[in-house]
């Protein structure tokens, strides 16, 4: 699951193949992840001792607009903090890249554990950047009340068509999602699976994890948002982040479930979609899923023991009788006759014409 | 096996031994053709009177009979929606495979999930009560089947949520 993982896998590959190369190596890659995210690397033979990394993301927008084309200040200091001395981003960065960070790959140390670790954290800054932002929205806003224990929701935009919303209140802050769906049978397999996901919620063993609600009909706390927003095919899930989930280390990981719940429904519903359209999928889920399926014919096949060869050579005889029946009568030797009397003449086409006198 | 689909399956089972009797009749209307009497219905004379059989309002089997072809469709149980779709995902499968099947129809009858269509070919070929055994076990496992498909379907979607749950822990 790529797509879940803050690590860039492509990239992580790139940035290891540079550190370990024993000669300076020409390289200038673009990548391209999830059709939005997109890398280019750069690393030329004439400067080995630096490695340039340019990033361009889809940033998180509030109330439908976006914060900035460029990364605000706070975001570029965070991100020279992260290996001060191997890592500086560069202002102005590249043109059509947000982010343009200069890699001093010479000072990754040369041991396994930690250079791995060092090169994982630098690919993920895609998901750093994002997380930030996230952060800094939630850090920042103040809980507007507008009623008795009602707070006004701030809309928010990851990826394009897929809208959340966060309620800020002072005990808890709500994450929404609206779900919609393109296919009915999408929605009717998201619905089972919010059901088992507010069950699995509710167990005892889950009891630390923000409580979850899905409800098919908009919740209270986005009363008098407008209708384009409220109006979804697959309910809304919630989820209630109290102070115990952002303590910590734990903030990250739950800023980045929260940015990849859309892609996390799809994932689990996408599969199941296909399994009965046999599209060229290479999910394992769904391998395993025709396989149960195949194995389910068995019990029916069974009783139908006609091999295939019978089948074969039934259509084959079905062929020679209508051959039989559709061809001339046959006299014998004909055929050498026809070959030498009766052939049809070549016809060469015009291509020179001689000239009459 | 519950009591009511066991008398279903019974009642069934007694229909088509008595309408599985086909012979070999070639086409009246067009010469050295030979077609299965009960899809074209051009002749009412080689046809027979359909039976429907009714376990409830949700399960029935229509047994349509011709002088050389039977025609047998199904329509199985679907509780909710989900079943709705799974029963229709993996009785396409099955429709797709038809030609490994012999004796079943790629498109089902309107109104139907799932059709055979027997012919005295068919019946040459293969015993007759191997036949009616295969239709009655068909319909006992389609049940079992569909059963699983959604029990797995819902174990999915209950380890996905535990593994998204457990990165908040």
């Amino acid at each position: 699951m790529a797509c879940f993982e803050r690590v860039s896998p492509a990239l992580r590959e790139i940035l290891t193949r540079i550190h370990r190369a024993e000669r300076p190596l020409e390289v200038d890659h673009h990548v391209h992840e999830f059709g939005s995210v997109h890398y280019h690397v750069k690393h030329s033979v004439t400067d080995p001792v630096y490695t340039y990394l340019s990033v361009s993301t889809p940033l998180l927008s509030s109330q439908g607009l976006p914060i900035s084309s460029h990364l605000p200040q706070h975001t570029l200091e965070m991100v020279n903090g992260i290996f001060p001395g191997v890592m500086e981003a560069l202002v102005p960065p590249n043109e059509g890249y947000q982010l343009t960070l200069k890699l001093d790959i010479s000072r990754i140390p040369r041991d396994g554990k930690a250079s791995t670790k060092m090169i994982s954290d630098i690919a993920s800054v895609q998901s750093a950047l994002v997380s930030t932002q996230l952060k800094e929205i939630l850090r920042n806003v103040e809980s507007r009340e507008v009623g008795y224990g009602i707070y006004k929701p701030i809309k928010l935009m990851y990826h394009p068509r897929e809208p959340f919303f966060v309620v800020k209140q002072p005990a808890k802050t709500t994450a929404i999602f609206p779900m919609r769906f393109k296919e009915k049978e999408d929605v009717i397999i998201a619905t089972a699976f919010f059901q088992e996901l507010m069950d699995v919620g509710s167990s005892e063993a889950f009891r630390k994890a923000p409580h979850c609600i899905w409800s098919p009909i908009p919740p209270a706390e986005l009363r008098g948002e407008p209708i384009e927003d409220l109006s979804t095919n697959g309910g809304f899930l919630s989820f209630d982040i109290t102070l115990r989930h952002v303590q910590g280390k734990k903030l990250e990981k739950t800023v980045w479930s929260l940015l990849n719940v859309y892609t996390f429904v799809k994932w689990h519903v996408k599969p199941l979609h296909d399994v009965g359209n046999e599209e060229g999928d290479d999910h394992r889920e769904t391998r395993k899923k025709t396989k149960k399926v195949d194995g389910g014919c068995t019990n029916v096949r069974k009783w139908m023991r006609v091999s295939k060869k019978k089948i074969l050579g039934r259509n084959l005889e079905l062929g020679n009788k209508m051959k039989r029946i559709r061809s001339r009568i046959k006299i014998h030797c004909f055929s050498r006759l026809r070959r030498k009397w009766l052939r049809m003449p070549k016809f060469s086409p015009v291509t020179r014409y001689m000239k009459l006198e | 096996m519950a009591s009511s689909l066991r008398l279903y399956l019974t009642c069934i089972r007694n229909t088509l031994e008595a309408a599985l009797c086909l012979q070999n009749f070639p086409c009246q209307e067009v010469e050295r053709h030979n077609k299965p009497e009960v899809e074209l219905k051009t002749s009412p004379e080689l046809l027979l009177n359909p039976v429907l059989i009714c376990r409830n309002e949700a399960e029935k089997c229509l047994i349509e009979t011709s002088i050389n072809s039977l025609r047998i469709s199904l329509k199985v149980k679907q509780s909710d929606e989900l079943e709705n779709i799974l029963t229709k995902k993996f009785l396409r499968f099955l429709s797709m495979r038809a030609e490994a099947f012999q004796v079943l129809r790629r498109k089902p009858v309107q109104g139907y999930d799932i059709s055979f269509l027997i012919t005295n070919y068919h019946c040459e070929d293969m015993q007759k009560q191997k036949l009616i055994e295969f239709i009655v076990q068909f319909m006992e496992d389609i049940d079992k089947e569909i059963s699983e498909l959604k029990l797995s379907v819902n174990t999915r979607g209950r380890l996905v949520a535990t593994e998204f749950l457990k990165q908040f822990i």
